[in-house]
């Protein structure tokens, strides 16, 4: 589409497309996530329809409050870090070297993101609780060892940082090795020709190359797992000095009614300072340096040969993948035929598939799924043209306050789905004009807000590895912003803006903490069944629905990837 | 183009598959409602938000389209704690999204009547009762829940195990091997929390503290049960039965030589102008029903003990119980006027308790 030119007697106007799109997607921040979250920040100061700071000052003076702050800080901050320990170098391995299985190991890798992550928290506390988790039984058999308890336990901060890296650190798989795959080789090619060795190219040059979508991928883990409720509200309850974070606190408040909203609002403006924060330190650190990875000329993949180490490397992957991946989704799936948890599934009578069919027979169940697949595309759908716009609006403008969106979305991210859900209730109910109370529309909105991120640091750091020089090719010979976005910059970041719609999709399909405020009778979906299975009714048939979602996504990924040729999947 | 149209031929077929799919479901209801007698007078709708166990709900939701087959009933069934966080919400804006609500005990009763939410109705069947109700009919018992002890004889024998709350918090040999529910977000772990603190004060958290018992939901518990993770629980009768008669457990109830805590939930009619539809006239009829035998079956079928006087024994009591009458003399009693008006304070010492002891 030509940008259109009117003419006004002797002045001429130039209108762009994209100004309606950056106003929609402004206006919808504004209206969805600034306007709750003000009324309620607003509320949570007059309480009582007069100024008071007491809720704060009974909030943060209260010890166990201090402690979940303390709690969340450091288990996001060990997640961050460990998530991108793991992540970077199996990025690179999986993506630019000659490792062995390399694919097998790429669609593995990305495996736990594709489940809630209470799931985790559930087969880890299985497997390495003190008592007689499975691994702890095994080990003290294995080498005769007296002791009762141990030697793991899981139930404490390390072992939450465990099960929170496990599952949170395919945000920065995904995101660095997008990157990695469209990176200029001629640079690692030049240093190699240089004389330097794999190991040095890697440090000097692919690393420092690499270091935008590094900080993006450790920012997503390290925003997510201070936002997780899951994980912690598991491992956190059974530790032996227990470990409330600020997300369970929050839902403590909220269970208390009318009285905790209060407290759990202060408690929530924590967790948005953090993200602000987190926005900042990536603004300040990545603004400083320019990463130009993709030019205009033609590339090649290029594979690191590994040597003599591309046997051992394998070997660890299987290792890693073992220990990360098919321990605990094997658990969860034998759980889910297993009659008595405290008898072996091979023990006579033992093995069923009652659990399964009293699942998957039921109406309520069936809805659930199909509510999450229609409500999971829409956002993924909507989030990511969102998602190329906003990244257009930072990596190609010099527009002032654009910023500002992107600064909502990031705020939106950080705060706990719990507050998203209370301030859409509490606002969007028709008092305001807006009525979404009980419609598949307030939940689609709520996820947007809440997972439009995932997909747009995707995308953003995609187009941030492409010189702006092509798409000035393009407008040089007349083509207006949108028929550039859509023939220059979508195809070139194509794997990203796929990677960036599913990272919005799998979350939302089994979104639990929202959609257990929001839901009506006919708007239930799969995260908030498995949830209240898990909780009220069975362990069984809790591990049957989420056996249940990992095969539906790994599948839907499977085929997607073969129909695609590998160009369309996570 | 063809990647795109494959991509949206994937998905639609994956849409198409799940739309197609899937059997309907049909209670087995046609024992119990063959003797239901309609009752066309009662129209409108009705919004239900439950904690009752969704099989149960089924249930009384072709049972009540039976006995009241011009008016339209849906239930919003969910845990208490969830019930209680969207509620918070909508009390917040002066206007909840239901009619009625069979959730949670007295105590939230006392709050949601001080708050001027409830509609008050005096049914003919509170006679019936043998449990305290609102004098001015605010709220109902329709349900008792009763909270106890666990264990599973396969792993551990009773004698080796507590026989009273108060062994419970205080046996060393338990240390490590003990859970219970969260009080933050059970409205019966609440009231059992005011009932121990009531017999033997804010000392009994600090041993439990002592203990590191574990703080989860009762499914999450009793699977620790089976696995031996766990030697014994604080958990609803109505848990352990339902895990006996559906899949044959051997999980069993202590009944606590200290007494048991019997929790009675209520029924409660939303005030008209606050409620959802402002059906005040079905709603009563609807109570009337929930008192009534027809309604009380339910209730026994869904493993809870009724509120009738009389029903102590056969089929009047849930799967593989005991009387009624038993569990009344065992109870250790509970002031619900305590339980709400010092609710801050005793979430607070269990908590200073539970969750900072070192």
């Amino acid at each position: 589409m030509r940008d259109s030119r009117v003419a006004t007697g002797d002045k001429r106007s130039y209108f762009d497309i994209k100004w309606l799109f950056i106003i929609g997607i402004v206006a919808f921040l504004v209206v969805f996530e600034v306007f709750p979250m003000v009324y309620m920040f607003i509320k949570s100061f007059f309480p009582e329809k007069s100024f008071s700071l007491a809720s704060y000052k009974k909030t943060y003076g209260y010890e166990l409050n201090r402690i979940s702050l303390r709690n969340t800080l450091v288990s996001a901050f060990g997640t961050m870090i460990l998530g991108t320990l793991i992540a970077f170098p199996l990025a690179w391995l999986v993506g630019r070297t000659n490792l062995y299985c390399r694919k097998f190991f790429r669609g593995l890798c990305v495996m736990t993101y594709m489940v809630p992550p209470y799931v985790g928290a559930m087969a880890w506390s299985r497997l390495l609780n003190p008592n007689v988790g499975i691994v702890n039984v095994f080990i003290r058999r294995l080498f005769h060892l007296s002791m009762k308890t141990g030697p793991f336990d899981i139930y404490t901060i390390p072992g939450m940082i465990w099960v929170l890296t496990s599952f949170y650190y395919p945000y920065a798989f995904i995101t660095i090795s997008r990157a990695m795959e469209k990176m200029d080789p001629s640079l690692e090619e030049a240093s190699r020709i240089s004389g330097a060795s794999s190991w040095t190219t890697l440090r000097t040059i692919t690393l420092p190359m690499m270091t935008p979508s590094i900080i993006a991928g450790a920012l997503l883990v390290f925003v997510s797992a201070a936002s997780a409720y899951g994980i912690p509200s598991i491992i956190g309850a059974n530790a032996k000095v227990k470990i409330p974070t600020v997300t369970t606190r929050i839902i403590d408040y909220v269970g208390l009614g009318v009285d905790g909203l209060s407290d759990a609002m202060s408690l929530a403006v924590f967790l948005m300072l953090l993200a602000n924060l987190v926005l900042y330190i990536s603004t300040f650190v990545v603004g400083k340096r320019k990463y130009i990875t993709v030019s205009g000329k033609s590339t090649r993949p290029n594979t690191v040969d590994l040597g003599r180490f591309r046997v051992l490397f394998t070997v660890l992957m299987f290792v890693f993948a073992f220990i990360m991946i098919v321990l605990p989704f094997v658990t969860v799936g034998l759980t889910s035929v297993t009659k008595n948890l405290g008898k072996s599934v091979l023990e006579e009578g033992n093995f069923t598939t009652m659990h399964w069919s009293k699942i998957f027979t039921r109406k309520d169940v069936i809805l659930s799924v199909k509510n999450s697949l229609l409500y999971a595309v829409i956002s993924a759908s909507f989030g990511i043209v969102v998602s190329v716009v906003m990244a257009n609006l930072l990596e190609r403008t010099t527009i002032k306050g654009r910023r500002i969106p992107d600064f909502l979305i990031t705020v939106g991210s950080g705060t706990p789905s719990v507050v998203i859900a209370l301030g859409l209730i509490m606002t969007m109910r028709g008092q305001f004009g807006l009525n979404l109370y009980n419609t598949l529309w307030i939940m689609i909105i709520a996820y947007l807000i809440k997972y439009l991120m995932m997909g747009m640091r995707t995308v953003v750091s995609a187009m941030s590895q492409i010189h702006v020089s092509l798409e000035e090719c393009s407008r040089i010979s007349g083509a207006g912003w949108f028929r550039t976005t859509m023939k220059i910059t979508v195809p070139l970041i194509a794997p990203s803006i796929a990677a960036g719609w599913f990272l919005i999709f799998i979350p939302t399909f089994y979104e639990l903490s929202m959609s257990t405020l929001l839901y009506s009778k006919d708007t239930q979906v799969i995260g908030y069944k498995l949830h209240y299975y898990w909780t009220y009714t069975s362990q069984q048939q809790a591990s049957a629905i989420a056996f249940g979602i990992l095969l539906f996504i790994v599948i839907l990924n499977s085929i997607l990837n073969k129909l695609t040729k590998g160009e369309f999947s996570i | 183009m063809k990647k795109i149209l494959s991509v949206m031929l994937v998905l639609c077929i994956s849409s198409v598959l799940l739309f197609a799919g899937g059997t309907s479901e049909k209670a087995a209801v046609a024992e119990e409602t063959a003797e239901i007698v309609p009752d066309k007078t009662v129209t409108g709708n009705i919004m239900i938000y439950t904690s009752i166990y969704e099989d149960i709900v089924t249930m009384m939701d072709d049972a009540l389209a039976e006995k009241f087959p011009n008016c339209n009933i849906e239930f919003f069934q969910g845990g208490t704690g969830n019930i209680q966080t969207k509620v918070a919400g909508e009390m917040a804006t002066g206007k909840l999204g239901c009619d009625m609500m069979l959730v949670a005990e007295p105590a939230y009763s006392l709050e949601l009547d001080e708050e001027g939410f409830l509609h008050k109705y005096l049914s003919p069947n509170r006679t019936n009762l043998r449990f305290d109700y609102d004098k001015d009919g605010a709220w109902y018992p329709v349900r008792v829940c009763n909270m106890v002890l666990a264990y599973n004889p396969e792993m551990y024998k009773p004698s080796d195990l507590a026989t009273s709350y108060k062994d419970f918090a205080a046996d060393s040999a338990l240390k490590g091997y003990i859970s219970m529910g969260n009080p933050l977000t059970s409205g019966t772990t609440m009231a059992a929390a005011a009932a121990l603190s009531e017999k033997y004060g804010f000392g009994y958290f600090d041993q439990l503290g002592k203990q590191q018992v574990m703080v989860e939901s009762g499914s999450t518990a009793l699977a620790k049960l089976e696995t031996g993770e766990c030697k014994e629980l604080m958990i609803l009768e109505e848990s352990v039965l339902k895990k006996r008669e559906e899949e044959g457990s051997s999980i069993s109830v202590i009944y606590p030589d200290d007494g048991v805590i019997l929790i009675p939930s209520t029924v409660m009619t939303v005030e008209g102008a606050k409620s959802a539809n402002n059906n005040i006239a079905s709603c009563e009829k609807v109570t009337d029903w929930l008192l009534s035998e027809e309604g009380q079956r339910f209730i026994v079928k869904g493993w809870m003990h009724s509120v009738l006087k009389g029903w102590n024994s056969g089929d009047k009591i849930p799967y593989d119980s005991i009387s009624t009458d038993d569990l009344i003399k065992k109870d250790m009693g509970l002031d619900w006027v305590r339980c709400y008006k010092q609710r801050t304070e005793i979430r607070e010492a269990f908590e200073k308790s539970v969750s900072l002891s070192k």
